[in-house]
C-alpha cells in the first residue's frame, strides 16, 4: 500500500469562507481551504447520509501506521444530481483523495478531487437540470 | 385465430413494457419528464413559453424553482466534485444595492460577532429550518404548490413547508414569532404581493449575517415572467435592524423533469463538532 500526505497551511480570510460555503450547510470556517492534504487509500467506510456524505480511506502516514483519514463530501443530494449513487464508491475501493484539512482535528478533511490508483478522475458529472437562463 | 390471440397478446405486451419502461428507468425521478409542460421541438422545456394560468385567470407559480445561477465547479481545477451552485445574494442579500444594506448600529453590531466567529453562529450550520425569504436562495430547491386559497412553498432542506394564505385573512396581531413568520398574499394584477410577520428575533437573512427581527415586516412581490422565470422583489422593513425600508430583486428558474430530494440535515450532522477548538 502506497500512501502519501502532505499539509500546507495558511490563513483561510473571511472572503474566501464566505464564497466556499457555497455547496454546503456550513460556513467552513472549520476547514484551512488554502491547505492541502493529500491521501492514497482503500476506503473503509461510506456515509451516504445528510447534509453531507463522508468516506472513510485507511491510509499509512510516513512513519507506516495505518491512519482511518475522514473525508466530507457534498450532499448525497447534490451528488446525486451530478450522477453519483450510493454505490459509487464502496468499501474496499483503492482512491487518490485531494482536499483541505480541518484546522484542529487531525485526519479530517474536506475532499475536492477524488481519483482512482492510477490518477483518473472518478466522478466528474455536473448537476444536470435545465438552467439556461430564459430571458 | 391463433395467431390473432399471440398478436394481441404480443401487442400487450409490448405496451407494457413501453408504459413501464421510464417507472423503471432511475432509482429516481431526477431526470423523469415532467407532463404537461410547454417543450421545444427537441423535447426541452420551452422556458420562454407564456406563464402558465390558473383556471380562473390568474398566474400560475407552481413548479419547481432554484436560484437562475449556473452550476460550475467550486475547484479552479477540473475534475472537482465540489460544486458552486448557489446565488450571491446567500452570502449577501444586498450584494446588488449600491450602497449595501441600511443597517443600524444594533445590526452592525450584530454582524461584527456573527462575523467574528466565521459564521459559525448561522442557525443554518446547525441544522435549523431553511427561513424564508433567505430560503429562496439557498442551495436546495423550493416547490410552489397553489391553489384558489393557499400557496404552500416546500422546501428540500429539512423537507420544510411555508403556509401563503390567498383566501383575503389579515396577517395576525402580535402573533408567536416563528422561523418563517405568518405570510398572506394578495393580487396586484398579475403579481402575488405577499406579506410576512411574526419573524423570530434572531434570524439571519444571509451567510454574513444580515439580520432580521421580530419587528420586521417583509414584502415579497412574485412575477411570473415566462414559463421558466421568476422574480422576487423583496422588500424589508424593519425599523430594529436597518436605517430605513429596502428592497432587492432575485431572480428564480424553473427546475422541470426532474423531483425534489429531501435533505434531512440533522440525520448526520458532523461539522460542528469541528468548530469546538
Amino acid at each position: 500500500m502506497t500512501t502519501r500526505w502532505s499539509l500546507v497551511s495558511a490563513c483561510a480570510g473571511l472572503s474566501l469562507l464566505l464564497a466556499s460555503a457555497a455547496a454546503a450547510h456550513h460556513s467552513q470556517s472549520e476547514y484551512d481551504l488554502r491547505g492541502k492534504v493529500e491521501v492514497e487509500g482503500a476506503v473503509t467506510k461510506v456515509e451516504w447520509r445528510s447534509p453531507h456524505a463522508w468516506i472513510y480511506v485507511d491510509a499509512l502516514n510516513d512513519k507506516g501506521e495505518k491512519v482511518n483519514w475522514s473525508f466530507e463530501l457534498p450532499s448525497p443530494v447534490t451528488l446525486m444530481r451530478r450522477g453519483w449513487t450510493r454505490d459509487s464508491l464502496k468499501p474496499g475501493d483503492r482512491v487518490k483523495v485531494t482536499g483541505a484539512p480541518a484546522k484542529n482535528f487531525p485526519a479530517i478533511a474536506i475532499a475536492n478531487f477524488i481519483r482512482d490508483d492510477s490518477g483518473k478522475p472518478l466522478f466528474t458529472g455536473t448537476t444536470s437540470v435545465n438552467e439556461t437562463e430564459s430571458k | 385465430m391463433r395467431s390473432r390471440t399471440w398478436l394481441r397478446t404480443f401487442r400487450s405486451a409490448f405496451l407494457l413494457i413501453i408504459l413501464a419502461a421510464p417507472l423503471t428507468a432511475d432509482a429516481q425521478w431526477l431526470n423523469y419528464p415532467t407532463p404537461g409542460i410547454p417543450r421545444l421541438p427537441n423535447g426541452a422545456p420551452n422556458l420562454k413559453a407564456p406563464a402558465p394560468r390558473t383556471p380562473d385567470g390568474k398566474p400560475d407559480f407552481s413548479g419547481m424553482w432554484f436560484a437562475n445561477v449556473p452550476s460550475r465547479d467550486f475547484c479552479k481545477e477540473k475534475d472537482c466534485i465540489q460544486e458552486e451552485r448557489m446565488a450571491r445574494e446567500q452570502i449577501n442579500l444586498g450584494i446588488k444595492l449600491k450602497d449595501g444594506l441600511p443597517y443600524t448600529e444594533w445590526s452592525k453590531e450584530q454582524m461584527k460577532s456573527r462575523r467574528a466567529n466565521g459564521g459559525r453562529e448561522d442557525p443554518h450550520s446547525y441544522c435549523m429550518p431553511p427561513n424564508f425569504p433567505r430560503a429562496w436562495t439557498l442551495p436546495q430547491h423550493s416547490r410552489v404548490v397553489q391553489t384558489p386559497g393557499m400557496m404552500v412553498v416546500l422546501h428540500e432542506f429539512n423537507a420544510a413547508y411555508r403556509e401563503i394564505y390567498l383566501d383575503g385573512r389579515p396577517l395576525p396581531v402580535n402573533p408567536n414569532p416563528t422561523w418563517n413568520g405568518y405570510s398572506t398574499g394578495r393580487w396586484d394584477g398579475d403579481t402575488l404581493v405577499v406579506e410576512t410577520n411574526g419573524i423570530r428575533d434572531d434570524m439571519w437573512l444571509d451567510i454574513q449575517g444580515s439580520p432580521i427581527t421580530e419587528s420586521g415586516r417583509v414584502t415579497e412581490r412574485l412575477k411570473r415572467v415566462n414559463f421558466g422565470l421568476m422574480e422576487i422583489e423583496i422588500a424589508v422593513n424593519d425599523p430594529k435592524a436597518y436605517t430605513k425600508p429596502w428592497s432587492v430583486t432575485i431572480e428564480m428558474a424553473l427546475i422541470a423533469d426532474t423531483q425534489m430530494l429531501e435533505e434531512i440535515c440533522m440525520d448526520n450532522e458532523k461539522d460542528t463538532r469541528l468548530y469546538r477548538k
